[in-house]
């Protein structure tokens, strides 16, 4: 037992003394992606961008609703004559005009009086934009679901959802289900790229450079070692996860214009337990078999391109809630995806005892196995001067 | 010849390699620079030999002779295919954690890491050696001032240079006072006056009473160095005994060649 504790402190040394490890690990991917998803959050979510847009025989109603007055409108319409469409056309492709709305003559008149027509028959919206610039189509897309609902209303035959109808969910579940999706996925791939780090590192990298062997001709049992290394990279991938999880905390207002925070707050101290616990065993099953890889590999490099495949595998399994969750309890004895599962059914509030116990038993009979067989692996002469 | 036998009959035995054998797969590269048809190399094929408490015994042959696998299963970094080794009466293959306990193994293979200072490394592997507090201090505080360690105690290990490097793994290698000292290639690499200092605690490790196995191809340092020596030749023992033994009236290097003719042709 000493000796693990020798060796967790001699990792967690090697660690926190290294100015440039603490920071590649658990500073700068939380502050990578809080400016990363801040950024993508105001480029996917600029409300202020006004479109110019360029209007022949405008229309008052279509003004009423793209315009309103008394609100800030996203659209500036400047009337102009047929003989400006030409003109407007080369403006749109330069791109300096968003886009060119066409009205027929008696626009207004024809949503109240206008008779069915079959398609290609009836008077014709012309709406000229350009797809290659982000405001066009953005103002070109804006303008035709409006000219839609303009259209059903001038030919309503049927309403939905306007007189009855309507969404049962609770705010609540509708927030879990949206983070039951996302939340796993993330929390796997915090986990697994902390663990990439700095697993290969410690152990690949005291391979190459000679180190481990310094290590094998004291009395410590190989099992000793391997427990002392998989906790401490454990604790420190986990730190690693933490720092992305609270850079994905801080810029989801931003990115997705809800808050984590919120959703946090609805779950019970005891699903909290649960969480905690399945992520623990899920981190130990990553850095296990990080672990084997890199023991397996010549070099820190080898060991970081090995565990590529594998990195996507998890992120695959990461996003499998996405598309669809199980029940079975037989599907909680597989690794990495009962972790998913269980995320998955405590984020959607439909969280089962039995589906977390199955999960964290088998867990730990697989974390038993990988500890065994990296085990075996140091003390293969094959594995460790495999130079 | 009587005298030496006389000796080591009274002498109780520390290490004992009996019918050691040890053979690697290639790899593909390997097996076309060996031109080896079966893929296999052997290493070691059923050497025996026997080192007596409070001598140095030297492993002499040329590279590839097999000495460093040979002192490799002594540390359990590696087992042998067959036959077994004893050192202080442990098995290496039964007991691998109590040989390690007994035995200072240095070889340039094992490295230290460089980002740590000399200090922490000593109290790292004191620990690993199970050590208390108390006699890991009074070690630290003799093998630091005996190999001038103590001026760059909280250097670097990387930072060090190549010669205070090696006198830190030296006394990393010692630091639990081992009753067995394995040195594989204890000189080579050194300038001229680290190589001095590894001599000269050779000779004084012996004078405390250590059992020492050196291996090397350097004539002088068995003749300045080795009570016995053991000459390797392709993995089996060639030629054993005390250095007169061995060299009779001749130098050791005429002598070695004799046996490296005699064994290599047959003749």
């Amino acid at each position: 037992m000493s000796n693990i504790l020798t060796i967790i402190r001699k990792e967690f040394a090697r660690f926190f003394k290294d100015k440039r490890l603490v920071i590649g690990t658990l500073i700068l991917p939380g502050v990578l992606i809080f400016v990363l998803y801040t950024l993508l959050g105001s480029v996917f979510y600029d409300s202020n961008e006004t479109y110019s847009a360029k209007v022949v025989h405008p229309s008052s109603v279509f003004a009423a609703v793209a315009d309103p007055e008394g609100e800030e409108s996203s659209f500036a319409f400047t009337e102009i004559g047929e003989d400006g469409i030409d003109s407007a056309k080369e403006e749109i492709r330069s791109g300096s005009l968003d886009l060119l709305i066409v009205f027929p003559e008696n626009f207004d008149a024809l949503l109240t009086e206008g008779e069915f027509s079959p398609v290609g028959g009836a008077p014709n919206v012309e709406i000229w934009y350009d797809s290659s610039s982000v405001s066009s189509s953005s103002a070109f897309s804006a303008v035709s679901a409006i000219l839609d609902v303009l259209e059903d209303q001038a030919s309503n035959r049927f309403d939905v959802n306007i007189s009855a109808g309507g969404d049962l969910t609770s705010a609540e579940q509708a927030e879990a289900s949206y983070y039951a999706m996302l939340l796993p996925f993330l929390i796997l791939t915090f986990l697994y790229s902390g663990c990439m780090g700095i697993a290969p590192e410690s152990i690949a990298g005291e391979k190459e450079r000679g180190t481990i062997a310094t290590l094998l001709v004291t009395p410590i049992k190989r099992s000793q070692l391997v427990i002392g290394k998989i906790v401490s990279l454990s604790v420190i991938s986990s730190l690693s996860a933490i720092s992305s999880f609270i850079g994905t905390f801080l810029s989801m207002p931003r990115l997705m214009g809800g808050s984590i925070g919120s959703a946090l707050g609805s779950y019970s101290v005891g699903q909290y337990f649960a969480l905690f616990a399945v992520m623990i065993s899920a981190v130990l099953i990553i850095v296990s078999l990080i672990s084997i890889i890199s023991s397996y590999a010549k070099s820190v490099k080898e060991a970081a391109s090995l565990s590529v495949p594998l990195m996507i595998v998890v992120m695959l399994v990461g996003i499998s809630t996405m598309l669809f969750t199980t029940s079975a309890p037989a599907a909680f004895l597989i690794p990495v995806y009962n972790c998913v599962q269980v995320m998955a059914q405590i984020f959607s509030l439909q969280f089962s005892w039995v589906s977390l116990v199955i999960t964290l038993v088998s867990n730990l009979v697989y974390i038993v196995l990988l500890v065994f067989l990296l085990t075996k692996m140091f003390k293969s002469e094959k594995v460790i001067f495999n130079q | 010849m009587q005298e030496a036998q006389d000796i080591s009959s009274v002498r109780r035995e520390i290490v004992r390699a009996e019918n050691v054998r040890k053979t690697f797969t290639l790899s593909r590269k390997q097996r076309a620079i060996e031109k080896s048809k079966t893929g296999k190399k052997v290493a070691l094929d059923g050497l025996s030999f026997t080192a007596y408490e409070g001598e140095i015994y030297g492993l002499l042959g040329p590279n590839g002779a097999g000495k460093t696998t040979m002192l490799r299963i002594l540390a359990t970094l590696i087992r042998p295919d067959e036959g077994d080794a004893r050192i202080a009466g442990h098995s290496v293959l039964k007991e691998p954690d109590a040989v390690r306990s007994s035995i200072g193994f240095l070889t340039s293979e094992l490295k230290l890491e460089d980002f740590f200072t000399p200090a922490y490394l000593f109290g790292f592997f004191g620990k690993l050696h199970g050590m208390s507090d108390e006699f890991l201090a009074k070690r630290k505080d003799e093998l630091f001032t005996k190999f001038g360690i103590d001026r760059f105690a909280e250097v670097k290990v990387g930072d060090l240079s190549t010669g205070m490097k090696q006198k830190v793994s030296i006394a990393v290698s010692i630091i639990h006072d081992p009753a067995v000292i394995i040195f594989d290639e204890p000189t080579n690499g050194l300038d001229v006056l680290t190589a001095k200092v590894v001599t000269d605690f050779l000779a004084e490790m012996k004078e405390q009473g250590k059992s020492i196995i050196v291996s090397t191809h350097i004539f002088s340092l068995v003749e300045k160095l080795c009570d016995r020596v053991g000459v390797i030749i392709d993995g089996r023992m060639a030629a054993e005994g005390t250095l007169p033994e061995v060299a009779g009236d001749r130098s050791l290097e005429d002598a070695f060649f004799d046996i490296y003719k005699r064994t290599v042709t047959g003749v």
